[in-house]
């Protein structure tokens, strides 16, 4: 398999290119782009792409970027785009209206800190505001996870049994500028991975509407399906996995990531690069003979709850590191984890490289001595950032 | 769970071979600009690596700033796929591309002994012993890059270039840079990449300087102390000095608000209204008075033509300032004080009005003896005797001369001098200065102009300040000026049934204040523009006026249209006539032997210390050109006794602030605070003063302060590096740290800075 040295921008983008020609023999690809720091490298490439059966639009606005994608995933296309920060929140309402029609879109984002005052790094933030609308959501840590991630999203999100918008998040800069190695695949092998594209509701022949008024019992109805089939999404993506490996030859990782975790009497809980971070102070805190493991949270919607409720079970304290805030609460994924654990266990949440500030080891270690003092001392503060 | 794998390869085959004793994993920094390559940079020795069959991970590091800005890039380099995500804190390998960046911050984590490759013009020898402790190479990759014609003139692009020479420093062989410049598309760089690679000098560290950095744990980092919160400023953009890198700084300087140039008398507007903003009435009064002797008088009666060059004009109406000099001038009791003069000279200046008073008025406050000739009764002139007290009320007028007078000047009153007295003047005096105003009136030449009715504008307005004057029945006034106007005002007060101001052009090219034309028409004054009275009738008294229309033609020398007279003509019936239509300059005094040039008497070839001032020389017809005048020549009337050459009477035009070079959005739209006025029922039948001022000084506030700095701060709020600092009465820009954005010049809202190249301010 060919190794090709490129950023995590170019590795999304070149995901998309293969999954949009592997569709060639169905409805063809069409993706609506519009630039934005740190993701504006992703679209740029995609442009200079050649797909056959393929096209991709300049639009004013991420807002019409997202509009040209439902009228594609309408019609019947495989569609993607990328974006960042208030270019999502821009979006927005048609993200909204992509999960709501059901459409299987892959949108790539290149995490940013929401602004004003205004920032181009990395934070978890943007894409967390989608948490709740129905979208899948997959937060990466390194350039081949995001390549893999996207390869795979096609596939999960035209799954009959899910067909929900996908999000693959990478933080800006971190991962979205940053050059490494990534195997890409053959087209043949995409072909094969990827089954063409088969959306059941698309406008065709058959005159009909989507996204029509309702009245409450119907909406209710709709949200239970959607419901549902969120929290299939793990059995199909177990599928996924198996298929990827074998196609593929290397593992797609898992929904959560935990590393020297089953022993541990300690975690360190977090998304995306954090995640590489917290594995090496893991690595450094063994060496010196503490209990130390990682658990990488990578599919934050639908949540893996259960898995992550496994993984609490019989730890002492955990430290959940979040790069965003919800203003007025703390750490986003902190709230979604505080309950998983059982009683006793310390689920401190600790506030960590909010608009794009590097978490080096030194501050992870930081973290953990602050989190046995507290154990130490009872009970806890709500929140703590460093 | 299992663990990484960590013994996985890179999957790639063919690879070059590895260079001998390579530390791995190994960290490379690259300092540049943005702009020059670095993020690229970092990526083609990336690539380098990537060919070696190794692991590779790079990236930049820099903000949105534009090019010039400091940027950092990164490569990480293992036998193993890469996890680290952080920036490189601790390089084995260090490149700077460009020498300006120097300094500690880009030394930061620099372990002795690991490797320092650095773009320069210097040799090894240059830098002396400063880089012992590292394996310091240094290279010229500009040049090279330059003559190669890679980049632009202005901006090289290097890196390509320096990756030569670093290839050399690693010990890998040109072949397999060549394969790797190949695999990247990037042969036409090759020359340059050669050129590195055999130029390149390296420095061995010294004996002493300590071993490399560890390369990490075995686990693959190091444990460092924990940094206390407050020390977690890594994050915070580079403060790296500019250095030579950048071309241009602001500097701070002061450009000419075309009030200030509009003003006939020289007053520094701006300084006197910030003055009256800041520091109130008397401040104000202080700097206005260096160069204006008649605040009062100007402050009512002036055409100023600084408001008609004010630039608030094009954003939301002229500053007030005729009526700020008002305010200024009404609550001050302001006495400037009379200097002593080294040398104290006797000077007679002859004719006390606008002129005359400034002149003497300069000279009694440098301390020399002044003695007026005053053919009348009473200082003023023409304010005495010309404007009507509902314009310039005698007590205002008076002020502004006690205050003249309370330093020493000297008048001899109804003294009506004639050639010879000047004569015996120029003989008795150091100097003489001559300021007699204007002679006759402009008399119409139509016939019937001797008719009873038919008078003079001037010599009514006289007879009026005289005393009860009645008029009768319908009075025409004849002209376009503010004697006209006062005219007309004064005959509606005096009883006048209509009053018809004609003039032969049009409202726009009326000379008179448009203020005061506006006040006459509310008053009921009727303008007939367009129209000249050819012939006046009547049976021993005036009766009637005959106008004929009147034609713009074409332009004349001042720009106004030349009015063509028609046939087209109307009887107007009347009971009076008031002509004001301007007077003659006189230099009557002047004796026969003598002439006069530039404003200077001359016997044959011979100066003599007599100058005329003022109307009588000038014409300009204006308070405020006499009192510029006035001060003007008694300055050089100083200056060339004392052996000085004179200051020219006319200043050279200095360019003056444009509006477009004011921030108008950096302004909130507020309207002209206009004057208050008598009611108009009262005003029309009332000599007391019409025009009652304004009622605070607030429209001090609305001045652009055009060209001059009022630290506002914007300066220090737009600038994006935070390198302007308030610094006594202004402002200090750091320059090793200002990269030459010009922000601040581009929002500085009155256009008080500007952008000078470096070189040529030094």
């Amino acid at each position: 398999m060919p190794v090709e040295l490129i950023s995590a921008n170019h590795a999304a983008a070149l995901a998309a290119t293969l999954a949009g020609r592997a569709n060639r023999t169905g409805r063809g690809f069409c993706s609506g782009v519009y630039p934005i720091t740190p993701s504006t490298e992703c679209m740029e490439y995609l442009c200079v792409q050649e797909i056959e059966k393929g096209r991709v639009v300049r639009v004013e606005s991420e807002h019409s970027a997202m509009g040209v994608c439902i009228g594609a995933s309408a019609a019947g296309a495989r569609s993607f785009t990328a974006t960042s920060s208030n270019g999502l929140a821009y979006m927005a309402e048609n993200c909204v209206a992509a999960a709501g029609l059901r459409l299987p879109i892959v949108l790539v984002v290149a995490n940013r800190t929401m602004g004003p005052p205004w920032n181009i790094w990395a934070d978890h933030g943007d894409a967390l505001m989608l948490r709740d609308q129905g979208l899948i959501q997959f937060y990466c840590a390194d350039n081949q996870e995001v390549f893999d991630t996207v390869l795979s999203a096609f596939r999960l999100a035209e799954d009959p049994r899910v067909l929900m918008p996908v999000m693959v998040c990478m933080e800006g800069f971190i991962l979205s500028h940053t050059v490494a190695q990534t195997r890409i695949p053959a087209q043949e092998e995409v072909d094969r991975f990827l089954p063409l594209t088969n959306i059941p509701q698309r406008l065709g022949d058959i005159p009909h509407v989507l996204g029509q008024m309702e009245v409450p019992r119907q909406t209710e109805a709709h949200r239970l399906q959607h419901h549902t089939a969120m929290l299939g999404v793990s059995r199909v993506y177990a599928e996924l996995q198996q298929s990827f490996g074998q196609i593929f030859d290397r593992r797609l990782p898992d929904p959560v990531v935990a590393y020297r975790a089953d022993d541990a009497e300690t975690l360190i809980v977090s998304m995306g690069t954090i995640g590489a971070t917290a594995e090496r102070v893991v690595d450094a805190l063994r060496a010196q003979g503490e209990r130390v493991g990682s658990l990488r949270v990578r599919m934050f919607r639908p949540l893996p709850a259960d898995e992550i409720r496994g993984w609490f079970a019989g730890k002492s304290r955990i430290a959940v590191i979040d790069r965003d805030i919800s203003l007025g609460f703390g750490g986003v994924l902190w709230g979604e984890l505080r309950g998983l654990a059982a009683a006793g266990t310390l689920v401190q949440n600790y506030l960590a490289g909010l608009g794009g500030g590097d978490i080096r080891p030194e501050h992870l270690m930081k973290i953990l001595a602050d989190l046995r003092a507290r154990q130490a001392e009872g009970p806890a503060v709500l929140v703590e950032a460093i | 769970m299992e663990h990484k794998n960590e013994s996985e390869q890179s999957g790639q085959t063919g690879a070059a071979a590895l260079p001998i004793g390579l530390p791995l994993p190994l960290e490379v920094r690259v300092h540049g600009r943005g702009g020059q390559g670095g993020v690229t940079c970092a990526k083609l020795i990336a690539a380098l690596y990537a060919n070696m069959g190794l692991y590779v991970q790079t990236f930049g590091d820099y903000g949105s700033e534009r090019s010039g800005a400091p940027v950092q890039a990164f490569t990480r380099v293992d036998h193993r796929p890469i996890t680290n995500r952080n920036k490189v804190y601790r390089p084995d390998h260090l490149i700077v591309l460009d020498p300006g960046l120097m300094g500690s911050q880009v030394l930061s984590g620099v372990a002795p002994g690991a490797l320092l490759l650095l773009n320069t013009t210097a040799s090894l020898d240059e830098f002396g012993g400063q880089y012992a402790k590292y394996r310091f190479a240094v290279v010229d990759a500009t040049e090279i890059a330059r003559e190669q014609g890679i980049g632009s003139s202005s901006v090289v692009i290097i890196n390509t270039t320096i990756v030569g020479a670093y290839a050399r420093l690693l010990g890998v062989s040109m072949s397999v840079l060549e394969q790797s410049y190949a695999s990247l598309g990037l042969v036409d760089d090759l020359v340059a990449a050669r050129q590195a690679y055999e130029r390149v000098k390296l420095q061995e560290p010294a004996e002493d300087a300590g071993s490399p950095a560890a390369a990490g744990t075995a686990a693959g980092i190091e444990l460092q102390a924990v940094i206390p919160v407050t020390g977690l400023t890594m994050d915070i953009p580079a403060a790296l000095k500019t250095g030579s890198w950048s071309n241009q700084a602001p500097v701070y300087r002061e450009y000419t608000a075309p009030c200030n140039a509009a003003c006939p008398a020289g007053n520094d507007v701006v300084g006197f209204i910030q003055a009256l903003k800041h520091d109130g009435p008397e401040a104000a009064a202080a700097l206005l008075l260096s160069t204006q002797v008649l605040p009062s008088v100007c402050g009512r009666v002036c055409p100023a033509p600084c408001m008609r060059e004010c630039n608030r004009g094009a954003f939301d109406g002229a500053v007030n300032i005729r009526s700020l000099e008002r305010w200024i001038s009404d609550h001050s009791l302001l006495q400037p004080v009379r200097e002593t003069a080294a040398n104290p000279r006797r000077v007679a200046v002859v004719g006390g009005g606008p002129a005359g008073l400034s002149a003497a008025y300069q000279l009694a406050l440098r301390g020399h003896g002044v003695t007026i000739y005053e053919a009348g009764p009473a200082l003023g002139g023409v304010l005495l005797n010309g404007i009507p007290a509902f314009r310039l009320p005698l007590d205002v007028l008076n002020r502004d001369i006690g205050r003249i007078l309370s330093l020493g000047v000297e008048v001899q009153y109804d003294r009506q001098l004639g050639r010879d007295d000047l004569e015996r003047l120029e003989h008795d005096y150091d100097a003489v200065i001559v300021c007699t105003g204007f002679g006759q009136a402009h008399a119409l030449s139509a016939a019937g102009e001797q008719l009873e009715g038919v008078e003079q504008g001037l010599a009514f307005l006289d007879r009026v300040k005289q005393g009860q004057v009645t008029v009768e029945g319908q009075v025409v006034v004849v002209g376009g000026g503010n004697t006209a106007i006062d005219c007309a005002r004064s005959a509606l007060r005096s009883g006048a049934a209509t009053v018809t101001l004609v003039y032969r052009r049009g409202r726009e090219e009326m000379p008179a204040i448009k203020e005061e034309i506006e006040d006459a028409e509310r008053e009921g004054v009727r303008l007939m523009l367009h129209r000249q009275p050819l012939s006046f009738s009547g049976d021993g008294h005036l009766s009637a006026v005959v106008l004929a229309e009147v034609e713009q033609g074409s332009p004349d020398a001042s720009g106004r249209r030349r009015p063509v007279i028609t046939k087209r003509t109307a009887t107007l019936a009347c009971d009076q006539v008031l002509l004001a239509l301007g007077q003659q300059t006189d230099i009557e005094l002047l004796p026969e032997a003598w002439q006069m040039r530039d404003g200077r008497a001359w016997r044959g070839e011979q100066p003599l210390q007599v100058r005329f001032a003022g109307d009588c020389a000038t014409g300009e017809g204006t308070v405020t050109h006499a009192i510029g005048n006035g001060r003007r020549i008694a300055q050089a009337a100083l200056a060339t006794l004392a052996g000085e050459p004179a200051a020219p009477l006319q200043e050279p035009p200095e360019a003056v602030v444009a509006p477009a070079q004011i921030r108008f959005s950096h302004f909130e739209v507020v309207p002209p605070r206009k004057d208050r006025h008598l009611p108009l029922a009262t005003a029309r039948n009332s000599f007391a003063e019409f025009n009652l001022g304004l009622a605070g000084p607030e429209e001090a506030e609305r001045c652009f302060s055009c060209g001059q700095c009022t630290k506002c701060d914007t300066c220090l709020i737009y600038c994006p590096d935070g390198v302007v600092y308030r610094s006594g009465e202004g402002y200090r820009v750091d320059e090793e740290y200002c990269k030459g954005c010009g922000m601040c010049v581009a929002e500085c809202p009155r256009y008080a800075m500007e952008m000078k190249e470096k070189t040529s301010r030094r």
